[in-house]
């Protein structure tokens, strides 16, 4: 009679845990695509956690199937159950294999952070800035020419290790690029670090997962990835705007600080909705009005929004903000 | 803190016999009660705006109306009269100042209309309903709230309440939730059982115990109250951290203050009940004989003492950064801003098991029962609970794995994390062998108990999954931690809470409940919360973030079918709050021990009399005996087996 | 098999009366106030845990060249009384020992004693108080200058906090004992303050050591 008890759990068992599995390792993917050696890591570690997981599962749901149906009362039963006060084997047994497992599992995970946190010599350095409620990024080193360059949209290297600086003036953010699984959080008072080597090329994009205000949800941005050709390039085309000064300067200082997450501008291909449609409000703006818009937004606030969701853009170099200013009186201002 | 030597005292006087008090002849505006307490609050008021602006004014200050100054002192004082006014205070007034206390005529004693919950009552009984009723009518608050919170993010874009709306609503929910729901409804179950289980008239200290109730609803109106401050409510999460709550409108104030009456009050219940189970144990109570449910609240109760002081730290130091301008965690002055979230968490971690070892308590008190057979391995899942009690106060900082802290912590923390699911395990095996071989008896309350055991696995393995660094720093601050939060804390506290009040509901009222309603109610809820909670692990770790009012398009179905499921899971509540309001007016007349239980408040009447015996019960055996031929637990009424040597009562004589 | 619950017959005459409560048992020799407020005092000393691991985080985990650091509106470091907060630690022990006289006093019933001993508490702890406003007045800065400032109100104030409410509970007990209250035998009501008394002692040597010392 126990044995036979015993074969029907197991079974039982083994039919749920294999269900579990085939739906939770099979049929759903959890995680999205990965695009990072780091990452790769960290799915190896998941995967593992996963299948002890599903093992206890299955086990605890066994039994409690297996009870409810055969150890029910019968209706009207007043009989106890057996009087079983416990069973030491048993109770060792359950104490030590959890413990076995968790302390692998610590083990392993111990040995991801060791790896992950330890990056080649060689890889680039970037400065990122997080404020409410945008992200922007600065190239540290002189590599491909980009020494001290800011823009607005974070752009790398396949394959090339990286290393973000990351710094907050307001509040607390976090920068998250799930194909990249990893998370750091961006504290005001303190330089923290983000290590990563890409491994796919590609847009993925950064997403602020810390609370951090009003636009914590629009706080988004986004990083390309691209091969050692079009990263050239693209290097090359941010130079010359740099350089070149005039319009393309200013188009391009509004897509870089990432204006458009908040704002539609037609010129720009820009359909933010947080902020003001710039094609309408803007017309008839003054320079200097609109200058002011960006360097200290608070000052006046436009009806129908809220006061503090606008960062301050005072930051943006002075050449750049001039060509900003110009670029929006003339793109949407004066009528023209 | 006498109440106890009061007791003692005021009964001497009693055998020697006197009438009841006369009636109080003083009028209404000096009796005790609700007309006094407002106007005291009202003078409170009065008091605190002068004092304020007055200071001010003398210093010079500019402006003399500083909102958040005013706030912090009004929600200081007005409570404080207030609690004055209801009679909260009287006694110990008397008591510190040597005027003759009026001796207890145990008017404070029972409740013979519902008008006497509405008054200060000393009866753990009457507490225990009060604490019960408040705290859900908190649940009921702040679930309609997460169905604003679901309506809104039923699809992406922004429709019904914008961006600051839906982080006031997370942030109150949550806080609710936690402060005002699980925390305390633990405090009202442990209140109403726990003196009867372990054989006393009462918690050892009753005055305390009115007073740590009155504290409740105070916190709780003044958490709500930030709805109508200029601003809205606060929104910086339940969890408010620095520097974004400095940076929030004054209704952020309302968070901090709250806490700390909510704080108070839970850490004085805890006092209550530690110094009830070790000192007022009926004879042959030993440690060991003490039902699990007494184990857990004692645990519990030693994590609150301890770590809740933490919270109160971290709120008062966010306090005077705000008010006084202080640099705790201010970058600007040399402050560090991720030493809040140490403070915090070093209560907010502690907090969960809080929320949680008592259910544990409850689950193995009903599983038993039900199950007909003693609890396996009873020593074992009593020293787990000490276990989680020590590891609980190590793991702190894996809500920091991200946060910048130092980087060498992390890994430390990550090992003590994990091995909580050692002891935790041993909890959840034992149960599942309780029900080896049983007969289980599928009443309500052990549908809740069992199906919390496969709820509070899932949420606890997506606990081991967030407890892996690198695991954590792709899952940290997203669905994925909702969901985790929800299953530990739905599919696990809320779960023990409906059985734990199924459980003990005709203890409480005198009368059944409707089994067929109550398991609908289960059986509603326990799929409308799976369809609500699970997804949203998936929705999690494929890139939506927590906290977010609106998101990407791509999450839009998964989000719907949540906000589906959470409807349901809000309409499936109606049930349960229909079920009891009707049983508690004309359900059946419930019999002493419907459960055929053996533990101590079974084998009373229903409702327990006024002082719950007649005489001290004499425990003579372990609570969970069932099965064993002959074996009792207690044996009440003057058939004392066994006579204990009986330490002197603690002190008596009118003197002090 | 079926296990015994005790049903209603077992205790016929159970609820009906029920005025008064029967007499409590307690399990412990110890007096549930006592045991009541050391577990407060345990609460407390967790609440200066958490204002002294701001101190620690402002301290450790911001980088500093000095401690105490540099006063920017001055330009050169904090300077702390430490002197005068020595002198204030002595009149705080002082007050420790005058407390536990006046309970042995009481104890020996020798009436004079008990008196005496909580006057001289009473003074010593207001004596204590004033200097601590003295020195805050004096000390040139206040809590919102720095980090710095802000830990060492916190703490001092804090504790000063702790002060007064002693103060205040000493005062009763005084006050009580002058109008005859308390016996050698019961003086539950007198031991509670000195207890708290004894707390806030030991609770400022810490503070002293910690913020002033190292
Ligand atoms: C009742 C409440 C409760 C409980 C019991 C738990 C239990 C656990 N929690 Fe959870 N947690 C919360 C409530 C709770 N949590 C809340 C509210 C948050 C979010 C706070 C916020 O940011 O707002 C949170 C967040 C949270 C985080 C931070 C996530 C982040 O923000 O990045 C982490 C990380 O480690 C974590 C881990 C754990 C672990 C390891 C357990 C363990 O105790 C679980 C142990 C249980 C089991 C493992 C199951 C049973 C065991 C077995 C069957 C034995 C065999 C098992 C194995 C061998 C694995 N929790
Ligand atoms: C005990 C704790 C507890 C409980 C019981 C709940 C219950 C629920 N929670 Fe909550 N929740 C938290 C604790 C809790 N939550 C915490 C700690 C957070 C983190 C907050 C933060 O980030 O700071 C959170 C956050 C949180 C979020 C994420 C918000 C965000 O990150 O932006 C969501 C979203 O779905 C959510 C939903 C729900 C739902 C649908 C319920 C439902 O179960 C509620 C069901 C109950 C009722 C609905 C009330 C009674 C019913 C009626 C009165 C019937 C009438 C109503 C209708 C039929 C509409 N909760
Ligand atoms: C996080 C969202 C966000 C970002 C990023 C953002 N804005 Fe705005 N912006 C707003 C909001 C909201 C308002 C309206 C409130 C106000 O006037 O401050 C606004 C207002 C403005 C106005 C004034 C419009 C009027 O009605 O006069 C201008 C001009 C403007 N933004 C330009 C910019 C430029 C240029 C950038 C990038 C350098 C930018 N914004 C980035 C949200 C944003
Ligand atoms: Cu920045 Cu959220
Ligand atoms: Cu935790």
């Amino acid at each position: 009679m126990r044995k036979t008890l015993y074969i029907q759990l197991l079974l039982l068992s083994v039919v749920i845990g294999a269900i579990t599995f085939v739906i939770s390792l099979v049929v759903i993917s959890w995680l999205p695509k990965v695009a990072s050696e780091e990452g790769e890591r960290i799915d190896a570690i998941y995967l593992f956690t996963s299948i002890i997981c599903i093992v206890i599962f299955a086990i605890v749901a066994a039994v409690t199937i297996y009870a409810m149906f055969k150890f029910r009362a019968k209706p009207g039963e007043l009989e106890d159950g057996k009087p079983i006060h416990g069973h030491t084997g048993i109770e060792i047994m359950w104490t030590l294999i959890p413990t076995i497992l968790v302390t692998a599992i610590g083990i392993w995970s111990a040995i991801v952070v060791v790896q992950n946190d330890d990056l080649p010599d060689d890889h680039r350095i970037v400065a990122v800035q997080a404020q409410q409620f945008a992200w922007s990024f600065t190239y540290n080193d002189e590599r491909d020419g980009l020494g001290g360059m800011q823009v607005g949209e974070l752009v790398v290297r396949v394959n090339e290790p990286l290393e973000l600086h990351m710094t907050s003036p307001d509040v607390i953010h976090a920068f998250w690029v799930p194909e990249w699984r990893q998370k750091q959080d961006v504290v005001p008072g303190i330089t923290t670090f983000y290590r990563i080597t890409p491994t796919e090329e590609g847009v993925f994009p950064i997403i602020c997962t810390e609370l951090c205000g009003l636009g914590h949800s629009v706080m988004r941005n986004q990083v390309r990835v691209l091969n050692d050709e079009a990263f050239e390039a693209w290097a090359t085309e941010i130079r010359s705007a740099v350089d070149g000064g005039g319009e393309t300067l200013g188009k391009s200082v509004f897509q870089n600080q990432g204006c458009a997450a908040c704002h539609a501008l037609a010129d720009a291909g820009a359909t933010g909705a947080i902020g003001p449609d710039l094609d309408s409000v803007l017309t008839g703006q003054s320079a200097e009005a609109i200058r002011q818009s960006i360097v200290d937004p608070n000052a006046v606030i436009s009806e129908g929004f809220a006061e503090g969701v606008m960062p301050p853009y005072g930051a943006v170099p002075e050449d750049q903000l001039e060509a900003l200013v110009d670029y929006l009186a003339t793109a949407v201002g004066d009528g023209s | 803190m006498s109440d106890a030597t009061a007791h003692t005292v005021e009964h001497g006087e009693h055998e020697v016999g006197h009438a009841p008090a006369p009636p109080d002849r003083r009028n209404l505006l000096q009796r005790p009660g609700w007309v006094r307490a407002v106007m005291y609050g009202a003078i409170s008021f009065g008091l605190a705006t002068a004092f304020v602006t007055g200071l001010r004014s003398l210093g010079d200050l500019d402006p003399i109306w500083e909102l958040d100054v005013l706030l912090t002192a009004w929600t200081v004082v007005v409570p404080l009269g207030f609690l004055t006014g209801l009679g909260v205070f009287s006694y110990w007034i008397y008591w510190v100042t040597g005027k003759p206390t009026l001796p207890d005529d145990h008017s404070g004693h029972g409740a013979d209309s519902w008008k006497d919950y509405f008054k200060v009552n000393t009866d753990h009984k009457v507490i225990g309903v009060q604490y019960l009723i408040t705290v859900f009518f908190f649940f009921v608050v702040g679930g309609l709230m997460a169905m604003f919170i679901r309506a809104e993010l039923a699809e992406p874009g922004t429709q019904l309440i914008d961006p600051n709306a839906f982080n006031g609503f997370t942030s109150v929910h949550a806080t609710l939730m936690i402060f005002l729901f699980v925390v305390p409804v633990f405090a009202g179950l442990g209140n109403y059982v726990i003196p009867i289980m372990i054989g006393a008239t009462d918690m050892a200290f009753p005055r305390l115990n009115a007073l740590s109730f009155w504290m409740l609803p105070i916190g709780g109106l003044i958490i709500l109250s930030s709805f109508l401050l200029p601003g809205g409510a606060f929104s910086a999460g339940w969890t408010n951290y620095a520097p974004l709550a400095t940076q929030q409108p004054d209704s952020n104030l309302m968070f901090q203050m709250g806490v700390q009456w909510a704080g108070a009050s839970s850490i004085a219940t805890a006092l209550n009940f530690l110094v009830t189970i070790i000192t007022m144990r009926a004879p042959g109570m030993t440690f060991w004989r003490m039902p699990l449910l007494c184990w857990a609240n004692f645990t519990t109760s030693l994590l609150v003492v301890l770590a809740t002081p933490f919270i109160a730290g971290s709120q008062f130091l966010l306090m005077f950064d705000r008010v006084l301008h202080t640099n705790f965690f201010e970058v600007a002055g040399g402050g560090y801003v991720v030493g809040y979230q140490h403070i915090f968490w070093f209560y907010s971690h502690p907090a969960v098991y809080i929320m949680l070892l008592p259910g544990f308590g409850i689950i193995s008190e009903v599983l038993s029962v039900f199950a007909r057979k003693p609890i396996f391995g009873y020593r074992l899942m009593a020293l787990s609970l000490v276990a989680i009690l020590f590891l609980g106060f190590s793991v702190w900082a894996h809500h920091m794995f991200v946060a910048g802290m130092a980087p060498w912590l992390r890994i430390p923390m990550m090992i003590t994390t994990l091995l909580i699911a050692v002891p935790t395990g041993i909890k959840v095996f034992s149960w599942l062998a309780t029900l080896w071989e049983g007969k289980i008896h599928f009443k309500t309350p052990m549908l809740w108990a069992v199906g919390f055991i496969s709820m509070f696995v899932i949420g606890g393995l997506s606990g081991i999954f967030l407890g892996s660094v690198p695991i954590d720093q792709h899952a940290s601050d997203t669905y994925f931690v909702v969901a985790h939060i929800h299953y530990v804390l739905y599919g696990g506290s809320v779960f023990t809470i409906f059985a734990g009040v199924y459980y003990w509901f005709p203890k409480m009222t005198g009368r059944m409940y409707n089994e067929t309603l109550g398991k609908a109610h289960f059986w509603l809820t326990f799929i409308a919360f799976n369809v609500t909670f699970f997804a949203q692990h998936w929705v999690g770790l494929q890139g939506m973030p927590r906290r977010v009012a609106d998101y990407d398009p791509v999450f839009a179905d998964w989000n719907m079918v949540s906000s589906i499921g959470s409807f349901v899971l809000g309409a499936s509540t109606l049930i349960f709050l229909y079920n009891m309001l009707v049983s508690w007016r004309s359900g059946e007349p419930a019999p002493s021990n419907p459960w055929r239980a053996l533990t101590i408040e079974w084998q009373i009447s229903s409702p327990p009399s006024k002082f719950n015996f007649d005489e001290i019960p004499q425990v003579v055996g372990g609570p969970y005996e069932y099965g064993v031929p002959g074996a009792r637990h207690v044996v009440l009424n003057g058939s004392r087996t066994v006579e204990t040597e009986k330490p002197e009562p603690a002190t008596v004589g009118a003197e002090h | 098999m079926t296990s015994v619950a005790p049903t209603e017959s077992d205790h016929g005459h159970a609820h009906g009366h029920g005025d008064h409560p029967p007499e409590q048992y307690y399990s412990s020799k110890v007096e549930p106030p006592i045991l009541g407020i050391y577990l407060f005092l345990a609460s407390e000393a967790m609440l200066f845990g958490s204002f002294f691991a701001a101190y620690f985080f402002a301290r450790v985990a911001v980088p500093h060249e000095f401690w105490p650091p540099i006063n920017p509106k001055t330009g050169h470091q904090f300077e702390l009384p430490v002197f005068l907060a020595l002198i204030n630690t002595i009149i705080l022990v002082t007050s420790s020992v005058t407390v536990h006289w006046a309970v042995t006093s009481l104890k020996r019933n020798y009436r004079a004693g008990l008196i005496a001993g909580l006057t001289l508490t009473s003074l010593l702890g207001l004596t204590f108080l004033l200097i601590q406003i003295r020195e805050y007045m004096r000390i040139g800065f206040s809590p919102r200058d720095e980090a710095f400032g802000s830990t060492f109100y916190g703490l001092t104030g804090l504790h000063g906090a702790h002060v007064f409410m002693g103060l205040t509970f000493l005062s009763f007990a005084l006050w009580r004992s002058m109008k005859g209250h308390y016996s050698p035998k019961h003086h539950v009501g007198l031991e509670l303050p000195a207890i708290y008394w004894h707390f806030v002692d030991v609770m400022w040597i810490v503070v002293y050591v910690m913020v002033y010392v190292v």
